[in-house]
């Protein structure tokens, strides 16, 4: 919520002269780069190296990076039951990347049309969303994650229902703001006295003008959701044991950390790394689409 | 300003009773019920449904609902059955080790935030703070309780000039503080960035230049003075996310305080102290939000206009 | 601009450092304040492995680690367990059932009082046994029918509808309050007849006591006693390591070679009740055959197992109640052999495809076990999902048998079988969904009698058709390890994990 505060508050800001950022620069490409390596390490990383989750070599357990196993080289170390880390990483970016596309696919959608509606209708709808945004805006980020995933039964529906029901208050208020300033731009008005009826007025003239911020907004989100599913295992509220999460390596690996520091290490840099480089992309589209906006 | 106010304070208000009903409803969904807990494995149905019937847990819900409303009116959350006394009291108990941990992070954040904005800001552009901003947009999105794990194996257990877990002392604060304060002091970095760079082009900037004043007086006295108040607004705004990274911080470095309260209170079943602890950092989140919006609308009369359409 | 911004962040930090100062005021150190008296027996900081969260030992936490510490500490027992069916006084002097063991007469010690003056009589004893029976807690459903009262002022008769040859286990997880403990408040500042008086507790983070001068017993020869609550493992031992706390136990395996390698520190492991018992529930249809069951254990290497994951604590078991318990009689242990398990399970006609066992437990520290057992039981083609639940859920699923296999670290309640085999194992408990009506005899037999060899014997019989059935895998004893300090004196470890501080001194701090 942290960022959709400042996609919104952002918007007046012509601190930074706009000739001097437009200019390429080589360095930019990074963030894209990095991600796309994760995705493909998502998609078929799985593919190319063998991990059973289940499977465990309890003797094996616990050995440094680079050590040799029965099944190969542990390139990034065992964990306490000898599993391979290096697979657990490559597992927990896809365990990363469903939750928090999930996350992210329904906040947009529940929040973007909520957001429109209450801000084109106004009135009763408007005053009904704003307040249940007042509400939930109460609860501290995780809080409600915490609470709900933590009393409901384990899965990964749980946390990706637990991660949105505070998560699409951003795309509301977004939309919702910027629907109530599209709604008096002439092009508007136009189509309502042309008598296009609202819900058409909605979808053709309105929710496009959306588009361009709620991608920033979402990329933005999409950091925060695979931060806050980290965070929530690492808590072991939320997923099952037997799927491979980078918050559950983390956590698995705390109580090693004097002796196996790689367990907790490499899924924690993977993720740390994952979060920054999407943060700069979307870093990079709000403040695109809020120079555009204006 | 009045109609203002009252407007606020009538959404406060309503959005309290959405909280606290919000919450009612959660821990009702929750599946696992609280007297089995409480009676262990070996208790008989009929105690089991005794109990029940005690905690008023066989009441329709409609009616449990309204006899919590009436509790909670008078701040009543029940008894913890974990703790034996008010869930409240307990609460309460564990909150200022909560207080102190996020003030001390935001005055970290305040501090280092300024400093790192105005050094950035001073020359738009340049180098320093194309790095500056580079990297506040890497702190901002640090996963805290990553970095609170490497601070403990860093600081903790190979220099080991801090201790890694508890509460009481100042050592004790430092780790758990600066974990907290880093995306915030990266965000108020970058405010101050926006902000100073925008001021330094102004033309009172300008004015006190051309008084003779030197560029070190110019800074203190009139381009931060000037970022200040917005940062502060914006870091009363964002009392929330401090606190739920409080939540997650005071489980990592066990620091005893609401965070550590709630986790572990989830766990058990604890729900008369879920709903206290929740109910509190929901009502400080909106109490320093309003607050937070009057000092803005003071400062900035556009809002106030705004608030009448 | 150098010489301003260093002055902005000198005031920036002091604000800090002012309110870290006021952070390290608030909290009031103990250790600094008792530190300087003179000291005989010194000051003792002890950090269990579970908070201290509740001083009621009649409450919803009354078996709850934390609290039965605590009450150890502050209240006293009738009788305290001292080996397998080996039993103290404590309160009471003497005690003796009557013939079918469905009535138990206890005699008060004399000159026995509570650390306000007043003395403890057996009418104190009765309030608190009613409190139990009241009581919102686990403690009641052990005393299911069960009535007391108070002939006179130094004798307490408890009597059961039913013969309970176990009632000494049982009754010594019970202590005596006085009678104002049904005050609301009172456990804010309790009052007992232990070896402590509570000085000030706060509930979850520490309770700081001092010695009773007036203990039955003689006075404790500590100056102070507190214990803190350190939930990260690693913390709570290096807090041990740097002498912030004096005593711990419960250390997970991996933390004690290295507490071992610290020539300030004993470490010690004793023998204690628990075993790891892995259920497995007779009514799923899967596991309704014996055969599949035994296949099962059959498949895993249990033994690489524990010597991989418990090298200090574990020991392969032999028997389902550890040897510490009366009744322990040891069984042919279950080889690991996934070839036989594999053919065992094709025998049966095991459906591999179709089958998932769902296999419950509640703390996360079992997941490298599980996860391991799981692993070997995938080997042979047998899928099992490991399901791990909150504590309210996995109770009420245990209760309801919504699970084919279950893990639990089992204790046996005041070392005596009955507690265990005979509480869990029979029909009308239908714990297991396991039924077996000559089992159920001689459980109920070895219930009414008081003759300890014939319940040894009989207890014996039960085992014996328990491994043999595999009604569940047990696949290790527990031992309970414990390390201190060796400038104190006088500890002595005790099994079941909750360990007593009157003989303990501390030498030079």
């Amino acid at each position: 919520m942290t960022q959709s505060d400042i996609l919104l508050a952002e918007a007046p800001g012509p601190a930074v002269p706009p000739a001097r950022r437009r200019r390429r620069r080589p360095l930019a490409a990074i963030p894209y780069v990095i991600i796309g390596i994760y995705v493909l390490a998502a998609a078929i990383g799985p593919v190319l190296i063998d991990y059973d989750p289940v499977a465990t070599e309890v003797t094996e357990r616990l050995l440094p990076p680079g050590s040799a196993t029965e099944s190969g080289t542990a390139w990034l170390g065992t964990d306490a039951v000898g599993r391979d880390v290096l697979a657990q990483v490559v597992y927990g970016a896809r365990t990363s990347f469903i939750i928090g596309i999930a996350v992210v696919t329904l906040c947009g959608l529940i929040g973007v049309a909520l957001g429109a509606i209450a801000g084109y209708s106004g009135g009763l709808s408007d005053a009904v969303v704003s307040r249940t945004i007042d509400i939930l805006m109460a609860f501290p980020g995780i809080l409600l994650a915490i609470v709900i995933a933590g009393l409901l039964e384990r899965g990964m529906h749980v946390v990706i229902i637990a991660l949105s029901v505070g998560g699409w208050v951003g795309f509301a208020r977004l939309s919702r703001s910027i629907t109530m300033s599209t709604r008096e731009r002439d092009w508007v008005d136009a189509a309502r006295i042309m008598g296009v009826s609202k819900s058409a007025t909605l979808t053709r003239h309105i929710v496009p003008f959306l588009a361009g911020s709620v991608v920033a907004l979402a990329t933005i989100e999409l950091a925060s959701a695979v931060l806050s599913e980290a965070a929530l295992s690492f808590l072991g509220l939320g997923l099952p044991p037997d799927i491979v999460s980078w918050g559950q390596a983390i956590a698995g690996g705390r109580e090693h950390l004097g002796t196996a520091w790689w367990i907790t290490v490499f899924p924690g840099t993977a993720l740390t790394i994952l979060v920054i480089c999407i943060g700069l992309v979307g870093d990079r589209l709000t403040r695109r689409f809020t120079r555009k906006r204006d | 300003m009045t109609y203002f106010i009252v407007k606020r304070l009538a959404i406060g208000l309503l959005t309290i009773w959405g909280v606290v009903t919000a919450v009612f409803i959660v821990v009702r969904l929750a599946p696992g019920d609280q007297a089995t807990v409480a009676l262990g494995p070996d208790a008989t149905a009929a105690d089991i449904e005794a109990l029940r019937h005690t905690l008023g847990l066989d009441r329709p819900l409609l009616l449990q609902y309204f006899s919590y409303l009436g509790d909670v009116v008078r701040f009543d959350f029940g008894e913890s059955y974990r703790f034996g006394r008010p869930a409240m009291d307990q609460v309460i108990e564990r909150f200022p080790a909560t207080v102190q941990l996020t003030l001390a992070a935001t005055v970290i954040a305040i501090v280092a935030g300024l400093i790192l904005g105005v050094v950035a800001g001073k020359k738009p552009g340049s180098a320093l703070d194309r790095a500056v901003s580079t990297v506040a947009l890497g702190l901002q999105a640090l996963p805290p309780f990553w970095v609170g794990i490497m601070f403990i194996l860093i600081f903790a257990l190979q220099l080991q000039v801090l201790p890694s877990a508890g509460g009481g002392s100042l050592a004790n604060l430092v780790l758990p503080a600066v974990t907290l304060s880093i995306p915030f002091t990266a965000l108020v970095a970058r405010m101050t960035r926006s902000g100073v760079a925008e001021t330094m082009s102004e033309a009172f900037v300008q004015t006190a230049r051309s008084k003779g004043l030197t560029e070190a007086q110019v800074l203190t006295g009139h381009v931060v003075k000037n970022s200040l108040i917005p940062v502060v607004t914006v870091v009363g705004l964002q009392v929330g996310t401090l606190l739920g990274g409080a939540v997650i911080i005071e489980t990592v470095f066990a620091w005893p305080g609401l965070g550590s309260l709630l986790v572990s209170a989830v766990g058990n079943r604890d729900y008369a102290v879920v709903q206290a602890a929740t109910v509190l950092i929901a009502l400080c989140v909106i109490v320093l939000n309003l607050a937070a919006d009057m000092v803005n609308a003071k400062l900035d009369p556009r809002i106030r206009l705004e608030a009448r359409r | 601009m150098t010489i301003r911004t260093r002055r902005s962040l000198a005031a920036g930090a002091g604000t800090v450092a002012l309110l870290i100062v006021a952070a390290a005021c608030s909290s009031d150190d103990p250790a600094s304040q008792t530190g300087g008296s003179e000291s005989a027996g010194g000051d003792l900081t002890v950090a269990g492995p579970i908070p201290i969260e509740n001083l009621d030992p009649h409450g919803a936490a009354s078996l709850d680690a934390g609290t039965q510490l605590a009450a150890r500490a502050i209240f006293s027992q009738l009788v305290v367990s001292s080996g397998p069916g080996e039993f103290e006084g404590e309160l009471a002097e003497s005690w003796e059932p009557n013939a079918d063991t469905s009535e138990w007469t206890f005699t008060l010690r004399e000159g026995v009082e509570f650390s306000d003056g007043t003395p403890v009589t057996s009418a104190d004893v009765v309030a608190s046994f009613e409190r139990v029976l009241a009581g919102d807690g686990p403690l009641a459903g052990n005393f299911g029918g069960y009535a007391a009262a108070a002939p006179d002022d130094s004798t307490v008769v408890f009597t059961s509808g039913t013969p309970d040859a176990a009632f000494l286990g049982k009754i010594s997880s019970f202590f005596v309050t006085p009678q104002a403990a049904a005050n609301e408040g009172f456990f804010q500042e309790p009052i007992g007849s232990g070896p402590f008086v509570v000085e000030s507790f706060e509930p979850g983070a520490t309770l700081q006591l001092a010695p009773n001068p007036g203990y039955w017993d003689g006075e404790p020869a500590l100056d102070s006693l507190e214990f803190q609550s350190i939930p990260e493992v690693a913390a709570r031992m290096t807090a041990l390591q740097t002498g912030e706390i004096d005593i711990t136990w419960a250390m997970p395996d991996d933390q004690i070679a290295q507490l071992k390698s610290d020539s300030n520190l004993t470490v010690e492991n004793v023998a204690s009740p628990a075993v790891f018992t892995m259920w497995m529930n007779s009514s799923t249809p899967a596991l309704q055959d014996p055969a599949v069951r035994r296949a099962l254990w059959q498949a895993v290497d249990f033994e690489s197992i524990i010597g991989s994951l418990y090298p200090e604590t574990g020991t392969p078991a032999d028997s389902p109640i550890s040897p510490a318990v009366l009744g322990y009689a040891p069984q042919e242990p279950v080889p690991y052999d996934p070839e036989a398990a594999k053919a065992a399970l094709d025998a049966a006609g095991f459906d591999y495809e179709n089958t998932v066992i769902r296999w419950q437990f509640s703390q996360a520290n079992f997941r490298n076990f599980v996860d391991a057992v799981v692993s070997d039981l995938a080997e042979i083609g047998v899928t099992v999902e490991p399901m791990e639940k909150e504590q309210a859920v996995f109770l009420e699923d245990l209760l309801a048998l919504n699970w084919d296999m279950n893990l639990q670290q089992l204790g046996t309640q005041g070392f005596d079988a009955a507690t265990n085999l005979g509480r869990l194992y029979t029909c009308e408990a239908n714990r297991i969904g396991y039924c077996n009506e000559e089992l159920d005899q001689i459980l109920a037999q070895a219930g009414s009698t008081s003759d300890t060899a014939q319940r040894e014997d009989l207890y014996a019989q039960a085992i014996e058709i328990i491994w043999d059935d595999a009604v569940g895998m047990y696949p290790m004893f527990v031992e309970q390890p414990y390390a201190w300090r060796t400038s104190v004196e006088g500890f002595e470890p005790v099994s079941d994990g909750v360990p007593y501080f009157d003989e303990v001194t501390v030498s030079g701090d």
